[in-house]
């Protein structure tokens, strides 16, 4: 059976070539220009996760320099180096690597670009400056405001939107055929409303329900359900009554159980503050996402997680009792 | 929390419940047996009172507690630590002195820890008590761990001193390997040595240790006990600190207690963030101890990014923030906890290595940074493989080649049943690959070689051309990339 090979279907599934980018249709065309004239300026992916900005820019390397592409391509992702001293060392050696036989220029791809400071991006603009005879930058980002001026200005602009329903349900319909996963029509419906747009996510969960078992609107919205850790409400919900201690307790077990960083649980809070399945309310929710904003703040300046985190469990259980909160 | 009815914690349930099972304080107990006994007999000793002393855990409280019930007497027992102001002495210890015992028991009035009781700008609970001891009717007991300050000068005059040694490592170790045996906990002799040392004849401060490693990981080794056990040596000046802090009266002494004290500031964070709510009962004073608390975090990390000058609020916040955010006047009488935080890091960094070597593995065939994999991705993966079909799973470890350990991450109870059936799926594809290429030798390997040339693994399952079972797979795969050919 096929199941010897089981990949993540958002790795097997993706384009390998603009021809297979079925939406974005402009920017697909434009891009297919460059192809054809063997030259590009600095480009700029901007738009939400999962709406083909990566997958672009190695779709566009693959059809300028063929099945081999990976080598005249580097990939570097912002969030994941260490500081823009990284990014310059290995810009710097790839510079200096083997150009492509016909075309004049090496590709590099600076993926969630928006996460780097100001500084780092002026950094970054002086390297583009500084091998432009051989190299071209494709910067991908979330949030094209948090890149600086001078680089928006070198750079075209590409804007990514998210995916419609049309595409991707036709897609899901596709893989789900090709794996021969048994579904409901309106579980990829299902799909399209929970993942808004993002390719990726929609995959992810059609994969996850397939492996359940049968592909249906229920199956969906559990999967969805066990991705956000219900613990996270259960710790909110726990505080809120007052019970500081046993919120904490599962702080603890969440950040045990699921390797989770102050960060990850911050997130994951404000995931739920305004969900309607959390009851409280309605100004508390405001208060809380302010305490929760100053928290997440302190928590990325560098401060401790635990401290920050019991700081913010202890504020919500007394907020919890002012309020007589919960239902 | 724990919602077992009778888990007591260790230090409790292997507390000496007889005077003989006291051990190694062998000149403390006579000391302390003689006065009790002439008090039983009627004769009323010269000193009324006797005083305790000596480090925390050598077991001054726990010899009290077990005269009690050898000579069944009756107990009063109250900190002193709150009980600071004269009229509280005299409304507590004052009563109780001058009562007439019940049922012809004798009253035993225990006052725990009086050196928490002489904190500068205390309101004369000392020399109240001064006033009581001469008359009283009923044996005091009071303990101290620090009997040497000038504010108990006037006591020590008054009290029968009697000292509490620390214990022998032979005897702690013997102590520990007991709690071992009756737990049935597998344990290294070298290791509860370790722990001895390390807490300096603390036993409770052992036991604490011992249960910690022994509950996280059923067994004591030297390994995990190096690993989780940190010398508490300083137990006293961290005593000393809290105490310091959480009962001060006015700002300058809470920051006197912090400044004073050897501790690194990271400790010291780490023991008041786990003992705010063994202090504090009342919610309101808990927060406004937190919220100092999380500023004095947040400055400290400005002053390790290089401006110390920031370090001084790091002290004002931890300090008086925390003693002045207690503004309800009540404090609660629960001891000093271990910060759990230490041991859980242990466990919680290795479960981040283990997510972070799978991102590492899977995350760049997505074409997504690590960040987002842990956020978008992982959590459907992890869904998968706890609950999702087993075969596929096997699969995905195939396909991304992860280890035992991580599959043990994902999976949880499960990762046995996955890990047999991906050796299946490798004895397969070993099997099958072998026949391919003896059938025909490599012919169309150059233009069938996919795209992707990351996965180390898929990449040499593709690139053998295959024929009969994985078939139906490649056709998908090749319809996926139809239009690149």
């Amino acid at each position: 059976m096929s199941t010897a090979l089981e990949l993540l279907w958002a790795e097997k599934y993706r384009p390998r070539t603009l021809d297979e980018i079925v939406n974005q249709r402009e920017i697909v065309d434009r891009l297919k220009r460059f192809v054809k004239e063997k030259n590009m300026p600095h480009l700029l992916f901007a738009g939400p996760p999962g709406t083909g900005k990566t997958t672009a820019a190695h779709a566009l390397a693959h059809d300028l320099y063929g099945e081999g592409y990976r080598q005249f391509m580097l990939e570097l992702n912002a969030s994941d180096e260490r500081g823009i001293d990284t990014i310059r060392e290995k810009v710097k050696e790839f510079a200096r690597s083997r150009t492509p036989p016909d075309i004049p220029f090496k590709i590099v791809l600076l993926d969630e670009a928006d996460n780097m400071t100001a500084d780092a991006q002026q950094a970054l603009r002086r390297l583009m400056e500084l091998y432009s005879n051989n190299t071209r930058f494709i910067l991908a980002a979330n949030y094209p405001s948090k890149i600086i001026d001078a680089l928006q200005s070198r750079c075209a602009l590409f804007r990514f939107t998210p995916l419609s329903k049309e595409d991707v349900v036709s897609r899901l319909k596709f893989i789900a055929d090709n794996e021969k996963a048994s579904y409901d029509e309106d579980a990829l419906e299902a799909i399209y409303d929970v993942s808004e747009g993002d390719m990726r996510k929609a995959i992810n969960i059609l994969q996850t329900a397939a492996s359940l078992g049968k592909v249906t609107v229920d199956s969906v919205y559990r999967v969805i359900g066990m991705a956000r850790p219900k613990d996270i409400r259960e710790m909110i919900e726990v505080a809120l009554k007052g019970d500081f201690t046993g919120a904490r307790e599962l702080l603890r077990k969440l950040m045990i159980e699921y390797g989770l960083s102050g960060e990850d649980v911050v997130r994951q809070v404000h995931r739920e503050i305004f969900s309607a399945d959390l009851k409280m309310p309605e100004e508390l929710r405001v208060l809380v996402a302010d305490y929760l904003g100053e928290i997440h703040f302190r928590i990325v300046e560098g401060s401790d997680d635990d401290i920050q985190l019991s700081a913010f469990l202890a504020w919500l259980s007394m907020m919890g009792r002012k309020y007589g909160a919960t239902s | 929390m724990s919602k077992a009815p009778a888990r007591l914690p260790w230090v409790i349930k292997y507390r000496p419940k007889h005077v003989d099972e006291v051990v190694d304080q062998e000149e403390a107990k006579s000391q302390l047996l003689t006065w009790i006994e002439s008090w039983l007999a009627g004769k009323v000793p010269s000193k009324r009172a006797a005083l305790l002393y000596g480090p925390p855990g050598v077991g001054k409280t726990s010899l009290v507690e077990a005269i009690v019930r050898d000579y069944k007497l009756e107990l009063l027992e109250l900190n002193a630590s709150d009980y600071r102001r004269a009229e509280d002495i005299r409304k507590t210890v004052g009563m109780a002195a001058f009562r007439r015992p019940l049922f012809g028991r004798l009253l035993l009035i225990l006052l725990d820890e009086v050196d928490g009781m002489s904190a500068r700008g205390d309101a004369g609970g000392i020399e109240e008590l001064l006033r009581i001891i001469p008359n009283t009717q009923n044996p005091i007991v009071l303990t101290a761990n620090d009997p040497w300050q000038d504010a108990l000068k006037p006591l020590r005059e008054q009290v029968l001193m009697v000292q509490f040694k620390e214990l022998t490592l032979n005897n702690v170790v013997g102590l520990l390997q007991n709690i071992c045996n009756k737990e049935g906990i597998e344990c290294d002799r070298e290791a509860l040595r370790y722990i001895a040392e390390k807490n300096m004849g603390d036993v409770r401060a052992c036991i604490n240790d011992l249960e910690a490693v022994a509950e996280g990981y059923g067994k004591v080794t030297m390994e995990l006990v190096r690993a989780l056990v940190r010398g508490r040596d300083k137990s006293i000046d961290l005593w000393r600190t809290l105490n310091g802090i959480f009962y001060a009266k006015e700002g300058w002494q809470a920051r006197k207690a912090v400044l004073s004290s050897e501790e690194d500031y990271e400790t010291l964070l780490a023991w008041l963030n786990d003992n705010i709510p063994n202090k504090y009962g009342d919610p309101e004073d808990a927060f406004r101890a937190w919220d100092a608390l999380s500023r004095a975090s947040l400055f400290l990390s400005r002053a390790k990014g290089g401006d110390w000058d920031f370090l001084t609020y790091v002290f004002d916040m931890m300090g008086p923030g925390v003693a002045m955010a207690r503004k309800s006047g009540e404090i609660l009488k629960n001891r000093y906890a271990y910060p759990s935080k230490i041991t859980m890091m242990a466990k919680l960094r290795e479960i981040r290595e283990l997510r972070d070597s799978v991102a590492a593995k899977v995350a760049p065939r997505l074409g997504v940074s690590m960040a987002t994999f842990k956020a978008d991705v992982l959590p459907y993966l992890l869904i998968m493989f706890r609950q999702g079909d087993v075969e596929r799973a096997a699969g995905m470890v195939v396909s991304y080649d992860l280890t035992e350990d991580e599959v043990q991450y994902l999976a949880g109870a499960r990762a046995r049943e996955i890990m047999r059936a991906a050796e299946k799926v490798r004895q397969e594809l070993r099997r099958g690959a072998k026949a391919e290429a003896t059938a025909k030798k490599g012919a169309e390997q150059p233009q069938e070689r996919p795209a992707e040339k990351r996965g180390q693994l898929t990449l040499d399952l593709f690139g053998v051309p295959s024929q009969g079972a994985s078939e139906a797979k490649k056709e998908g795969r090749r319809r996926s990339s139809r239009s690149s050919r």
